[in-house]
């Protein structure tokens, strides 16, 4: 019966209502027993917030889990008041808080298979606790062997919710187990005492009296609360109590006769407190009449603890409450309150009362051990459990601030009604929103100290420089009150005088002395004085609303404070303004990194986005596009200023990733000072959109307000603590653009002038066609795949006139002119080809030409004419040999001079006519091949029948080689010896030379042969471009001709062998050289690709049509593909 | 088509006319990416795309024979692939192997598929094919060590073996260009045996970060390709038969006024536009005898 704590009666707190706004998730709440602590458990672990100086920021105890934290209980004895315990799913863990938080974990009970639901200590020894899990067990545990339970039961049937000891049998537990309620005796094994059954769905909580020993109270999601005494019979239900919400928690008072249930859905997120005398004891069941509610969450409250605090004449109590809408509260309770459940507080306690240290372990325990062997020990440590110190300090100490709002009213209804700032947690949380330029050093509302830095317009020499002045201030504990202003003092400066420091002070004393006699808070326009406004002081009355506008502060200019770091006569200072400046904006950095995507900004190597830029597209068209002029210079001139500033940051690390050469910096011409990094730039609009974010801020409010204020709430404080309720490590308003990134896109109506402030844009286009050779026009017009060469060119120089281009005009007109010549089939042109005036010469120089100007265009317009010349030259020699049936389907004529044998062999007659015409003298070795030259001659010219039964004779290999002067080998015809199984390898060789060639070259191709895979490309080139102007027929005859272009030389590229005609439409393109085991789907007679009627040769695998399988074979046995095999003989194909 | 102003909230980053000229995608700061349709002198918003979770760096029109798709990057670090289909813009699949910024993606010439390149400042380029079965095979490559700016695929290009002898004169040439932090310009060539793309060639030439590279679209002559950096010059990169060493050509001999940050090269590779931190565009041609010179001149 001692006077107990002596600091209880001196809290601060204690009937007081207060609000706690604590981000991250946590999920069950306990109170040290004194009343001076909060523990909140959560997956990241504990915070410890001391309810006494809540401005404090808390105290975490880091332990990561994926599992929620189900149930987290203090210790209630005072000989262990350091120990909490909490699960982690199958585990409890045991902290001792008394040690530092990096080891703070004193035991792990391991017991249960699976999660743990619900802790309770036992009352009476303090090393006994009880443990339920959803395993069905119960296990009773004792800190003294802490490895194994020392009493186990369990329910079997059904996963336990809850257990509790009863309050004066301390062998006595319960447990809830589905539906039913279950009472075990120590002592009695696991036969459990009685079971309680009567609820009709799921027990949530229950609770011993304090009063009565078998008394005990059950709340079920079927919305009852029922009171059972278990001595009297074994089923006696004392009483009903029906809802309609289903309860979460339900528990006795620890004062008076009454009792406090809380639902788990609905019921107005309140806790409802019941007097059990009212209720008359006749009736059984009753409704919910609850003497009081406390209401005022906005989202499911999670629990309910009391805070109490005795002395010798009096007791009092207080509510607290924790709910996901992370608001942390605690409600005075009114002396009515005590009154309707019949509690007197001046009466003296039953019993004893039990005397408690009033101390708080929101601070990390001093560490007097600092020898090696520690130290290293705790690096160790640190990988298992993080250090809460550090990570405190990580908490921003301003907006933890703004999540603290305490009511001196008693009552709990008017909470937050008032918009007035209550103290100076808040003042201070407001001022440091409002400024952030303003650095505070030092925060401590109990004791009233304040240190804070900032830059003000104080310099003597130059009204332009700013001043760097670090200041402190006491406030006194009855601040703002009459006759209670704070005292400032600001640190010596070599740049302020001390007459300027002497009349400083003298007007900041002033300010104070003119507020707080009337009443009101003077940090503000104190600060307002030190950046270098004026304030007046004759009407005070009116400024109480300027300590609430944000709009004022936005339009203080904080760019020039930033830029202060590159001006030169202050630059001693510079360097400690950068110093002081760095860790903040590298905190700041990294912590918005990490909130949105999970990187390290300060190895972020981004460039800095392009503002402008210019893309071709595929009409000539250049689109570009431009931030809109004006706000570019502003943005240039904000970067270059900035980036002054945060050079020296770039340079330090460039030197230690050694990777920049830092020579271009040093350079130093003005846009070599342009940041290259993203983040730089974001680092940089930070400061200069402050103003501007704020505004955002107060136009985002919708977002803040559904997140979780109460609609009394001031908007200003929204804006605060909006952005806190999601994490509290975030700095709001500060980075708006981040954190609000996963909120719903801004769109540009809630934005203010604000944004519009922001760079637009624009986007147009601009022609410069006429610089790309390449014409639409041209395009529409040209004709391609006609059947004469000249008329074609001549008609495309008419076309070319008609759009003006001379240029190319003129040269379709030679081209034609060229062509013409060539009509007469006269041999002596072939002499010719090489002249400067002949096709041959001229195509090449054309072509050459066309390449320099890089126009596909007419490259593959050229391309184009010398492939039809080329096919209906062909067309003419098989018209006059008439040695097979020619088709003028263009298509036969290709079937006939494709393959690559064909080729060689044809040039090999050609050779020997025109130089028996030529009368040029042959070589020996030429003489020499003459018979097999003859030989071949007859196998393509005449019967085949010849040439397959010479190689059936038994010739395996024949070579062929015709030599003459030159020196360049050539040879042709491998491919074809993969396709063709039972063909004799033949290897024909020719030497090109200057005169032969002319000789040699009857088939007046009037290009290289090694050019055609060039010649290709351009067409393919061409036709793409055919495709992206929408010409698809022109392209799928352009495709053709280059395709036949291929197929002349034996050249064969893969990329015209597929095509896509348009759409998804697919085209394969006869295929001829390589493809030596696949089977062809095209017919070996009239290249036709078969879709049905098919005939396949076992043997060579060479399909055929039906139609002219018959006519084919109508002339012979072999196969129509010249591969020598005798499909009529093999197989009965016929 | 006239101009369309204030399309974006913030800055706008890229805007990429489709295969056709007919859509317009525009990406910026503000996160989204906008679809106009153009006709003519008229353009009209279809769809605002919302996905990113950062500034849109990029977006890319894939070939129409797969289908109306847009692929874009994103400061966070992510390549997201929209489709449209009846008139509907939808999200269709998202590639995040990079840690870092993508800063740059550009499908690959049709001939090889679906294949998306994107540069990241994680230092990795990373090749995607999208299959028709929806799996993708991202191969990453460390390209970069500080961060690539930006990745150019060469056009498809195939080689032939003029030797004739060993029966196979024919192949694919795979490759793309990569521009670094590091100052380099960097050519990666595929190679079949490991499925994977080799580094063919490192050119130096630059004094501070590559912002862009583009490979020229021309296959005419020779192969072409562009870097522009924020040391103000811009470097023009030829190299013949696609073989052999590059040639380094300055653009203009003295620097520009500001950093680079763009080049584009027109369809067929005869003008290159440059944009810089002038806000001004340039456009340059290469004249017969080999040299750059001015061809025109935006400015906003």
């Amino acid at each position: 019966m001692s006077y107990v704590g002596k600091g209880t009666f001196d809290s601060s707190t204690f009937g007081k209502s207060l609000s706690l706004k604590v981000d991250g998730g946590f999920n069950a709440i306990s109170i040290n027993p004194s009343g001076r602590d909060v523990v909140l458990a959560s997956r990241r672990g504990l915070y410890i917030i001391d309810l006494d100086d809540p401005f404090s920021p808390p105290r975490w105890l880091q332990h990561i889990t994926p599992w929620q934290v189900a149930d987290v209980q203090w210790s209630p004895h005072p000989a262990k008041p350091y120990w909490v315990v909490s699960t982690s799913n199958q585990k409890a863990l045991i902290w001792n808080l008394a040690k530092s938080s990096s080891d703070a974990i004193e035991h792990v009970l391991h017991g249960h298979s699976r999660a743990i639901t619900d802790i309770n200590f036992n009352p009476e020894n303090p090393d006994i606790l009880a443990t339920c899990s959803i395993d069905t067990y119960v296990h009773a545990w004792d800190m003294r062997s802490p490895h194994k339970p020392f009493y186990s039961t369990s329910a079997w049937r059904s996963s336990a919710s809850q257990v509790k000891w009863n309050f004066k049998d301390s062998n006595i537990l319960a447990s809830s187990h589905g539906n039913d309620v279950f009472i075990w005796d120590l002592r009695n094994g696991s036969t459990p005492l009685c079971q309680l059954v009567g609820h009709e769905s799921s027990v949530n909580s229950i609770d011993f009296s304090r009063f009565k020993s078998t008394e005990i109270m059950s709340s079920s999601n079927d919305g009852t609360v029922k009171f059972w005494d278990y001595s009297v019979n074994n089923e006696d239900l004392t009483r009903t109590v029906t809802t309609d919400f289903p309860i979460w928690r339900g528990r006795y008072l620890p004062f008076g006769n009454g009792y406090c249930i809380m639902p788990q859905v609905g019921g107005n997120n309140s806790v409802y407190m019941m007097n059990l005398k009212s209720e008359e004891p006749d009736t059984k069941t009753a409704k919910l009449q609850p003497i009081y509610a406390f209401k005022g969450h906005t989202d499911r409250i999670i629990d309910f603890l009391w805070r109490s605090r005795y002395s010798e004449d009096d007791r009092e109590f207080q509510l607290v409450t924790w709910s996901e809408d992370c608001d942390l509260r605690l409600w005075p309770i009114s002396e009515s309150i005590y009154q309707a459940v019949g509690f007197n507080r001046e009466k003296e306690v039953e019993g004893k009362t039990i005397d408690y240290d009033y101390m708080t372990y929101n601070h990390e325990p001093s560490k007097p051990r600092t020898n090696q062997s520690n130290t290293y020990k705790k690096i160790k440590e640190n990988f298992v459990t993080k250090s809460g110190l550090k990570d405190i300090n990580n908490i921003n100490h301003i907006t933890w601030l703004s999540g603290v709002r305490i009511n001196e009213s008693d009552s709990p209804e008017d909470f937050f009604k008032e918009r007035k700032l209550q103290n100076l947690g808040e003042e201070v949380s407001s001022v440091g929103h409002k400024f952030p330029k303003v650095l505070f050093e030092k925060i401590s509302v109990s004791t009233g100290e304040l240190a804070f830095t900032l830059s003000g317009p104080w310099s003597k020499s130059n009204p332009d420089s700013y001043v760097f002045l670090r200041i402190s201030v006491k406030f006194p504990p009855n601040y703002p009150n009459k006759g209670y202003s704070p005292l400032f003092s600001i640190e010596e400066n070599k740049d302020l005088s001390k007459e300027q420091r002497h009349d400083i002070l003298l007007y900041l004393k002033e300010i104070g002395t003119k507020y707080t006699d009337a009443g009101l808070h003077c940090l503000e326009p104190s600060i307002r004085y030190l950046l270098g406004e004026s304030i007046s002081l004759d009407e005070i009355g009116l400024d109480e609303e300027q300590l609430l506008n944000f709009d004022i502060a936005d339009h203080i200019d904080f760019d020039d404070i930033s830029s202060i770091g590159s001006s030169d006569d202050n630059s001693e200072l510079l360097t400690d303004t950068s110093s002081e400046y760095q860790p903040e904006v590298y905190d700041d950095t990294f912590d918005r990194g990490k909130n949105t995507f999970g990187r390290n900004l300060a190895l972020d190597t981004t460039p800095i986005p392009n503002e402008c830029g210019a893309i071709w597209t595929s009409a000539g068209k250049l689109l570009c596009f431009f931030p809109v002029t004006k706000k570019s210079a502003h943005k240039e001139h904000n970067i270059l200023k900035l980036s002054k500033k945060s050079i020296s940051k770039v340079y330090g690390r460039n030197e230690t990733h050694k990777v920049i050469d830092s020579d271009e910096y040093d350079s130093g011409t003005s846009t070599s000072t342009r940041p290259k990094r993203y983040v730089e730039t974001l680092t940089d609009d930070r400061g200069e959109d402050d103003d501007y974010e704020n505004d955002k801020a107060s136009n985002d409010g919708s977002l803040a307000i559904s997140m979780g204020s109460f609609d009394s709430f001031a908007d200003d404080w929204d804006d605060i603590m909006g952005n806190d309720i999601v994490d509290r490590n975030r700095i709001p308003a500060l980075h708006g653009n981040f954190v609000r990134t996963f909120g719903s896109a801004p769109s540009a109506s809630i934005r203010t002038d604000g944004s519009l402030k922001k760079n637009k844009n624009i986007i147009f286009s601009v022609d410069f066609s006429y610089l790309i050779p390449d014409k639409l026009e041209l395009a529409l017009g040209y004709q391609f795949l006609h059947f004469k060469a000249q008329d074609m060119a001549k008609y495309n120089a008419l076309v070319a006139e008609e759009q003006g281009y001379d240029e190319l005009s003129h040269c379709w007109q030679i081209f034609s002119d060229l062509l013409m010549n060539q009509n007469d089939d006269k041999i002596y042109n072939m002499l010719w080809d090489n002249h400067p005036m002949s096709l041959k010469w001229f195509v090449k120089q054309a072509m050459s030409y066309f390449e320099q100007e890089n126009n596909v265009q007419m490259l593959a317009m050229l391309c184009c004419v010398l492939a039809s010349l080329t096919i209906s030259f062909m067309e003419k020699i098989d018209n006059t040999t008439d040695e097979l049936q020619v088709n003028s389907n263009i298509e036969n004529v290709l079937t006939f001079v494709d393959g690559n044998h064909s080729q060689p062999n044809w040039h090999v007659n050609r050779s020997r006519s025109s130089a028996s015409q030529t009368g040029t003298p042959f070589s020996l070795d030429l003489l020499r091949i003459r018979s097999h030259t003859d030989y071949f001659t007859d196998g393509r010219s005449i019967a085949s029948e010849d040439y397959f039964s010479s190689s059936e004779q038994g010739s395996e290999r024949a070579s062929f080689q015709v030599r003459s002067p030159g020196s360049i080998n050539k040879v042709y015809g491998k491919g074809h010896l993969n396709q063709t199984h039972k063909l004799p390898e033949i290897q024909v060789e020719l030497v090109s030379d200057e005169i032969l060639d002319t000789i040699n070259e009857p088939s007046r191709l009037f290009f290289d042969p090694e050019d055609v895979p060039k010649f290709e490309t351009y067409i393919y080139q061409y036709s793409q471009l055919l495709y992206r102007w929408g010409l698809l027929l022109e392209r799928a005859k352009i495709l053709k001709l280059g395709s036949n272009l291929a197929s002349m030389t034996g050249n064969n590229a893969n990329i015209l062998s597929e095509g896509y005609i348009s759409g998804g439409i697919k085209a394969r393109w006869i295929e001829h050289g390589t493809s030596g085991k696949v089977l062809s789907h095209n017919c070996t007679y009239c290249n036709l690709k078969i879709t049905r009627n098919v005939l396949v040769c076992g043997n060579c695998q060479h399909v055929l049509h039906k139609t002219c399988a018959k006519e084919w074979w109508a002339l012979g046995d072999e196969c129509p593909s010249g591969c020598g095999c005798n499909c009529i003989e093999l197989f009965d194909v016929r | 088509m006239v101009a369309i102003t204030n399309a974006h909230n913030e800055l706008i980053h890229d805007a990429v006319l489709d295969y056709y000229g007919k859509r317009l995608a525009t990406c910026s700061s503000d996160k989204t990416i906008k679809i106009f349709e153009v006709e003519g002198e008229n353009y009209k918003l279809i769809d605002t795309l919302i996905g990113h979770e950062g500034p849109v760096w990029r977006v890319d029109w894939a070939h129409p024979k797969f289908g109306t798709i847009l692929a874009s990057c994103s400061y966070d670090g992510k390549v997201l692939i929209w489709k449209e289909e009846n008139g509907r813009w939808s999200q269709i699949a998202s590639h995040a192997v990079h840690s870092a910024s993508v800063n740059s993606i550009q499908w690959a010439p049709h001939e090889y598929g679906a294949v998306l390149l994107a540069a990241a400042s994680d230092g990795k380029v990373s090749v995607v094919e999208f299959k028709e079965n929806g799996t993708l095979s991202p191969i990453i490559i460390d390209a970069h060590a500080i961060g690539v700016n930006s990745a150019s695929w060469a056009p498809a290009t195939i080689i032939q073996g003029n030797n004739g002898g060993d029966g196979k004169n024919v192949d694919e040439l795979r490759r793309f260009v990569t521009g670094g932090a590091d100052n380099l310009v960097k050519v990666w060539k595929y190679n079949k045996e490991n499925s994977t793309y080799i580094l063919d060639d490192t050119l130096e030439g630059h004094s501070d970060w590559v912002r862009d590279v583009a490979w020229s679209p021309s296959v005419l002559l020779r192969s072409y390709l562009a870097s522009v950096s924020q040391d103000r010059s811009c470097i023009i990169w030829t190299q013949e038969d696609n073989e052999g060493p590059w040639k380094k050509t300055e653009l203009q001999q003295e620097k520009f006024p500001d950093v680079l940050w763009r080049a584009s090269w027109s369809l067929s590779g005869n003008i290159l536009a440059l944009s810089g931190g002038d806000n001004k565009v340039t456009l340059w041609k290469e004249n017969l005898e080999g040299n750059w010179e001015s061809a025109g001149e935006v400015e906003q």
